[in-house]
């Protein structure tokens, strides 16, 4: 295996392994919060129990997602020298920033998991706002230093240095808006469905009750507030990338020649090598009408670029229509679930088909993510900061990066067995517990 | 010669003091860990887990902010290390996730007895002890100006400057430094659960591992002129009264655990180590990686540091309240409840 292609391997399962992490990051404190609030508030047992159950899930899953943050902040630098001394200068704030708030993050989960019983009930609350405002934060922090990566701004390249640097207009780039905004309601949208997915898999196994009901209708809710926003979000970023970052954006629809009114293409195998696009469903005209809202606009294929600057479109784009395709499925499976809440009049519907629907989004959330992120990083190939420096020119030139993939590939399967078995424990255990000062009710006791 | 690189420099190192004297000590812990055998071996892992559950995820974090702090401020120098350095330091990181995963694995598995929890307890303890070393044998090439960079080129090293004897004599110090900040830092803890014998068995351990601390940084200090003689002819120039210092507190560290003042010699612990890096970093003066690198080359522009400068203090107005809370509540002297006592497992505490 050549160096690049251990370094990119390396460097691509390790974000692959810890987006999962960031986005429960950001998404498990925000419905800790909401529980606990919602228990003490209506002075509720059965939101404590949900509130407890999820925090011993959310501590083992934070610090894997810790750990492997960490594998990322040190490859950075390990596999791309050459890279980090750029990016280091000019997008070091956003990074420094995150830091803080990651640490942040850390001081007040360690109070929230560890302060149950040292700490007033409000006060334990109220450590839970500190922890979901800074996992956003965080989120907003890296993904606009990414964005850098896409458009890079508030620099001038000359001869090999970097001049001129504006910290600020480097982390304002003219993505940040885009991707921050689309990257955030991932986090709300994957952990909402992630969280339902488990519940309806409960209640396909015969598992009935408040606490069940409690905990698919909180994570359902927050799932179907980000859906939408988040496809408008998407549809908002398509049309951006289409002026700010074209090779992408043809890469991502499969657009080999530059032609007026171009159809959509939903699916099908780009390939690079014949410009021909095999097997695809196609919409006359649609991307046309899609970007510009003209049947017969002028797109610009990959044909108007030159052959090196081009990222694969066939990944690319298999990764982008998938994407779509996860995100339209969960609006339905979200759409029919409110449609029957609403005709039932407030009574979480027990379907089975749609319980195995909303089992179904769990998954497909997450892979929304993944796939999104292969849109981003495939697409801005060959460059690792897009027009500035080719990631071939990033790349390390110490020895053993096919070793240290493997190493790397082997810890993450090591860490996901454990995992998975801590996170089955959790489940499997009985359920808490819990005492609410003012209120006293004995759960059932069952398990997940 | 004070310009903002400098000064942002040493806010750098004191955030390497900072991970030393607390994310050092939980290497140290664990460490510790290892070596707990024998009758009052889960009575010491019960302690440990009690002392670390809160917050070694917050003393961690210090790394990371040494890591960004670097590769914004100097992001040349950063480049150049981590070429340089490859291997000590992927080894150090694989050290650091497996120990980070593998203490919330073992504290969290339902069985602590189970060969799960075993294996992780063996991973987590064995990870404690290689991470420093590594770490300490990487800043010692540094320090040794092994490390050439000329006109900002360099090659991985495969072991020429981080194998050699001071090398490996400083980051075997590493080890037993981390064991003695975690050996004092639990003989408090051990006397708030008003656990006697074992507090008495950690003042003993702190003695010997401050003894071969001791004796390693004589060893080091003795091989410097040979094996890393900028470093040594820059404490001759301008470290000599800090290096004197150092030893002073040293001597009253030994004395106070010595003589049973164990908030002393806590503090003075914190102290020496403060002290021994800071002697590392000012006999180093002008040279961030010397020989080739010094901090003005190295340095980001003026305007950027400037605007990290107040990045950082404006972080610092919401990390240092946050942190001073999180202590205040987990460190203060309390006695520790007769039911926490039996409960190893502080998340599960509360959900019996």
């Amino acid at each position: 295996m050549s160096d690049l292609l251990a370094a990119r391997a390396q460097m691509g399962t390790s974000l692959a392994f810890h987006i999962v992490f960031s986005v429960l990051g950001v998404g498990l404190p925000l419905l800790l919060c909401i529980a606990e609030g919602l228990a003490l508030y209506r002075k509720d047992t059965m939101w404590m129990m949900l509130t407890r159950r999820w925090t011993r899930a959310a501590v083992v899953l934070f610090v894997v997602g810790a750990v492997s943050g960490t594998i990322i902040s040190f490859e950075l630098g390990l596999l791309w020298p050459t890279y980090i001394k750029y990016s280091g200068a000019v997008i070091g704030l956003p990074f420094m920033l995150e830091g803080f708030a990651f640490f942040l993050e850390a001081i007040f989960f360690g109070l929230y998991l560890y302060g149950w019983e040292r700490l007033s009930p409000l006060t334990h609350w109220l450590c839970s706002f500190p922890i979901w405002i800074s996992g956003l934060a965080s989120a907003w922090f890296i993904v606009s230093a990414n964005s850098w990566m896409n458009t890079p701004a508030g620099f001038v390249f000359r001869h090999g240095q970097v001049t001129g640097i504006h910290p600020l207009q480097a982390m304002l780039n003219p993505s940040t808006p885009y991707e921050t905004v689309h990257m955030i309601l991932a986090c709300y949208v994957a952990t909402g469905f992630g969280v339902a997915a488990i519940y309806a898999v409960a209640m396909l196994r015969g598992k009935r009750g408040d606490y069940y009901r409690k905990g698919l209708l909180l994570a359902m809710t927050m799932g179907v507030i980000a859906i939408p926003l988040q496809i408008a979000s998407g549809d908002f970023n398509a049309r951006f990338l289409a002026n700010a970052q074209p090779v992408k954006f043809a890469a991502m629809e499969a657009i080999f020649k530059t032609e007026s009114g171009p159809p959509l293409r939903i699916g099908g195998l780009a390939d690079p090598q014949t410009g021909q696009v095999y097997y695809a469903l196609e919409i006359p005209h649609g991307d046309s009408l899609l970007v510009n809202f003209d049947l017969n606009s002028t797109i610009k294929g990959l044909d108007a670029y030159p052959r090196d600057d081009w990222p694969n479109p066939l990944p690319v784009h298999l990764s982008f229509d998938a994407m779509v395709g996860c995100g339209f499925f969960i609006l339905f499976v979200a759409l029919v679930f409110w449609f029957l809440y609403w005709r039932k009049e407030g009574i979480v519907p027990e379907n089975r088909i749609l319980l195995w629907g909303i089992v179904l989004t769990g998954p497909l959330a997450f892979l929304a993510v993944e796939f999104g992120w292969m849109v981003t990083e495939l697409g801005r190939q060959p460059w690792v900061i897009y027009g500035v420096l080719r990631t071939k020119d990033a790349v390390t030139t110490a020895p053993g990066l096919d070793i240290s993939f493997l190493a790397f590939s082997l810890i993450y399967v090591i860490l996901a067995t454990a995992l998975i078995r801590l996170l089955l424990e959790v489940a499997r255990s009985p359920l808490p517990k819990v005492e609410i000062p003012g209120q006293r009710q004995e759960p059932e006791i069952a398990g997940v | 010669m004070l310009s903002v690189a400098f000064i942002a420099l040493s806010i750098l190192w004191l955030g390497l003091i900072a991970y030393a004297v607390l994310g050092g000590a939980d290497f140290g812990a664990g460490i510790w860990d290892l070596f707990a055998v024998g009758p009052m071996a889960t009575h010491q892992r019960h302690l440990i887990n009690h002392a670390l559950g809160p917050v070694w995820e917050a003393n961690h974090v210090w790394l990371i902010f040494l890591l960004v702090g670097l590769f914004t401020v100097f992001p040349s120098a950063f480049a150049i290390l981590m070429v340089a350095l490859f291997l000590p330091l992927t080894i150090v990181l694989v050290g650091i996730v497996l120990r980070g995963a593998a203490f919330m694995f073992r504290t969290y598995a339902a069985d602590s007895t189970s060969p799960f929890a075993r294996v992780w307890s063996r991973i987590f303890s064995t990870s404690s002890l290689i991470t420093p070393f590594f770490l300490g044998a990487a800043a010692a090439a540094v320090a040794s100006g092994r490390i050439r960079a000329v006109g900002g080129i360099t090659h991985a090293d495969l072991g020429s400057a981080w194998t050699t004897p001071f090398a490996l004599t400083i980051g075997a110090m590493a080890v037993s430094l981390c064991a003695t900040l975690a050996a004092v830092y639990l003989i408090v803890e051990a006397r708030n659960a008003n656990d006697n014998a074992l507090a008495e068995s950690y003042r003993l351990k702190a003695l010997i591992a401050g003894a071969i601390t001791a004796v390693l940084g004589a060893l080091g200090i003795f091989l410097s002129p040979t094996q890393a003689p900028l470093l040594w002819q820059g404490m001759l120039a301008h470290a000599i009264p800090i290096v004197i210092i150092t030893m002073l507190i040293g001597l009253a560290t030994a004395y106070s655990l010595f003589a049973r003042h164990y908030h002393t010699a806590r503090v003075l612990i914190i102290l020496e180590s403060a002290f021994l890096l800071g002697t590392w970093g000012i006999s180093q003066i002008p040279y961030l990686i010397p020989p080739d690198v010094t901090i003005d080359k190295a340095a980001n522009t003026p305007e950027v540091i400037v605007t990290l400068l107040i990045a950082t203090g404006i972080g610092m107005v919401f990390l240092l309240p946050s942190l001073y809370f999180l202590f205040s509540v987990f460190k203060r002297s309390y006695a520790v409840p007769e039911r926490q006592k039996r409960e190893a497992i502080p998340g599960k505490v509360s959900l019996e």
